[in-house]
């Protein structure tokens, strides 16, 4: 199998999960607007948990064209 | 009632061994096949591996445990499982095509190997050995707490605990890895029902939606779902710091490794990645159970949060449900502890005895890695009786320090920063030091931090200045 082409991009692309669910959170620490009854904290987290697939996705197909 | 709780438990766990026996009946047992499963996992099989290693008596009990007795702070375990995921995107396919070239069995054999250092891979068999102790301990406490509570007063403590030790070390023999793997599936689907029972159903019974929980548990403690203050404990910086500890450290356990290895590509273990973030959302009810005891069943301090959500089962709902749920939850502590035993006891097997040639044999080897299952399981017993810490403190102590071991896979990955072995290890010695000072004196650690950040630093400081001092060794060794 090919070795993936690592670019910058993908790097960058995995790192905006990775900051916004660590030093993003406490710029998160509100209790509104709450969105379906959650607490906006955990409306955070959870939108960037359902997120995160989706961005390393773009990193696999990033890497792994023209195969 | 306690007839039919326990009986339900029983029946669960058998038919799972027995699912699992039959599932691996046929093949063969080396050392290889035992401890790594051949290598020839396929993504769903690893998949389930991985998520029945992750997905433990800690997030059936100790996630609503925090969310009962701390409130917000239990939000940091849906974020540093998905930053680890993405770590291992990055990570995992290079140590597996490593383990695979060299043919390497456990987590410390990469150190063994990428460092040429036979003394760096024992010294992190014996930490990650150490601190597997108190992760079985977890499951452990775990079993105890459920089987105490299904047996409605006929189990006490000492004899429930005394039957999750035997439940554990019957589990690990019968399976395997393999085994364990297969066992998983049963626990999944079990699991998935009892936590959807736990966080949509209960809450519905008693306040009519999951979202009025919230509301409810507000109105009568408005702090509890936010971060209060900075550097308080619990605070955001604690919250921030224990996520990027525990996020580094999630695939450095010896288990972790092991389940690595047992992929067989490098696409599976990438696909992996991309999806396990989704699995974390089974937490969200997991809370939900936490804050609806909270609210029914209030007055559980410190530990004993633990057992939140099954007491109110306990309470209000009968014997079968009792059992059917808690059976979900024995196999929640033992799907996992097999794994992380069966981890623990490769390393003397192999890292500590084979590798010095106190073993010499296949056959001496998997006897050396049976005995060692016991000495853990013994181990983990000991702690459990001295410790009485909660399920979340149980996992932290872990993790900081298998965590400790980040720097060194890391700066391995790319000969171009490869670090010098004797850094690598005085970086270890010097953070596991820092997590028994903490630890043994109680000293309070700057600015809310965790401990295990504050060890990871200094750890990271005396790697890079023995690795100035003594210069990078030149190795042959390839990723």
């Amino acid at each position: 199998m090919v070795e993936p082409r690592r670019s910058s991009l993908s790097i960058i692309l995995a790192l905006i999960p990775a900051l916004a669910l660590t030093i993003g959170v406490p710029f998160a620490n509100h209790l509104e607007p709450r969105i379906f009854g959650l607490p906006f904290l955990l409306d955070y987290i959870v939108l960037w948990i359902l997120l995160t697939p989706a961005f390393m996705y773009t990193v696999y197909r990033l890497e792994h064209r023209q195969e | 009632m306690s007839g039919t709780a326990l009986g339900i438990i029983a029946a669960i766990l058998l038919f799972t061994i027995i699912f699992g026996w039959l599932a691996v009946r046929s093949i063969r047992m080396d050392p290889t096949q035992y401890i790594v499963g051949g290598r020839s996992f396929g993504w769903l099989l690893l998949w389930l591996l991985m998520a029945g290693e992750i997905y433990t008596s800690f997030t059936f009990l100790g996630a609503a445990g925090w969310a009962y007795t701390r409130g917000a702070p239990a939000f940091y375990i849906l974020c540093y499982g998905t930053i680890a995921y993405i770590i291992s995107y990055f990570m995992l396919p290079r140590i597996w095509r490593t383990a695979r070239e060299n043919n390497l069995l456990t987590g410390p054999d990469y150190f063994r190997f990428i460092y040429d250092s036979k003394w760096l891979g024992a010294l992190v068999a014996l930490v990650g050995f150490i601190f597997l102790v108190p992760y079985v301990t977890l499951q452990l406490s775990g079993l105890e707490i459920l089987l105490r509570i299904a047996g409605y007063g006929a189990l006490n403590s000492v004899l429930a605990v005394g039957i999750a030790f035997a439940l554990i070390v019957l589990f690990v023999f019968f399976m395997g890895l393999r085994g364990t793997a297969w066992a998983s599936i049963v626990k999944d689907v079990l699991v998935l029902l009892g936590v959807i029972f736990a966080g949509i159903v209960l809450p519905i019974h008693f306040f009519g939606s999951p979202a009025a929980v919230i509301d409810r548990v507000l109105a009568e403690k408005p702090t509890w779902m936010t971060l209060q203050g900075t550097t308080t404990p619990n605070g955001t910086v604690w919250f921030v710091s224990t996520v990027v500890l525990t996020a580094l450290g999630f695939f450095m356990f010896p288990q972790s490794m092991a389940a690595t290895y047992s992929a067989k590509s490098a696409e599976t273990i990438r696909r992996n990645a991309i999806f396990l973030p989704f699995y974390q959302l089974m937490l969200l009810l997991v809370y939900f159970a936490g804050f609806t005891a909270l609210l029914v069943h209030p007055g559980l301090k410190g530990p004993a949060g633990d057992q939140s959500f099954m007491l109110v089962l306990q309470q209000y709902y009968p014997p079968w449900v009792v059992g059917a749920i808690a059976g979900a939850g024995c196999l929640a502590a033992l799907v996992p502890a097999s794994a992380q035993v069966l981890a623990a006891a490769s390393l003397v097997s192999k890292n500590l005895l084979a590798d010095y040639g106190f073993v010499r044999t296949e056959q001496g080897e998997t006897l050396a890695t049976r005995i060692a299952v016991i000495l853990i399981a013994v181990l983990a017993f000991a702690f459990w009786a001295v410790a009485r810490t909660s399920l979340v403190g149980l996992l932290l102590i872990a993790y900081n320090g298998v965590t400790q071991f980040f720097p060194g896979v890391v700066l391995s990955l790319s000969p171009r920063t490869r670090p010098n072995p004797t850094g690598v290890g005085a970086g270890i010695i010097v953070g596991i030091a820092t997590l028994a000072y903490f630890s043994a004196t109680g000293a309070s650690i700057p600015w809310g931090l965790n401990t295990g950040f504050l060890a990871l630093i200094l750890n990271v400081i005396v790697l890079v200045v023995v690795t100035l001092v003594l210069g990078r060794r030149a190795v042959s060794a390839s990723p």
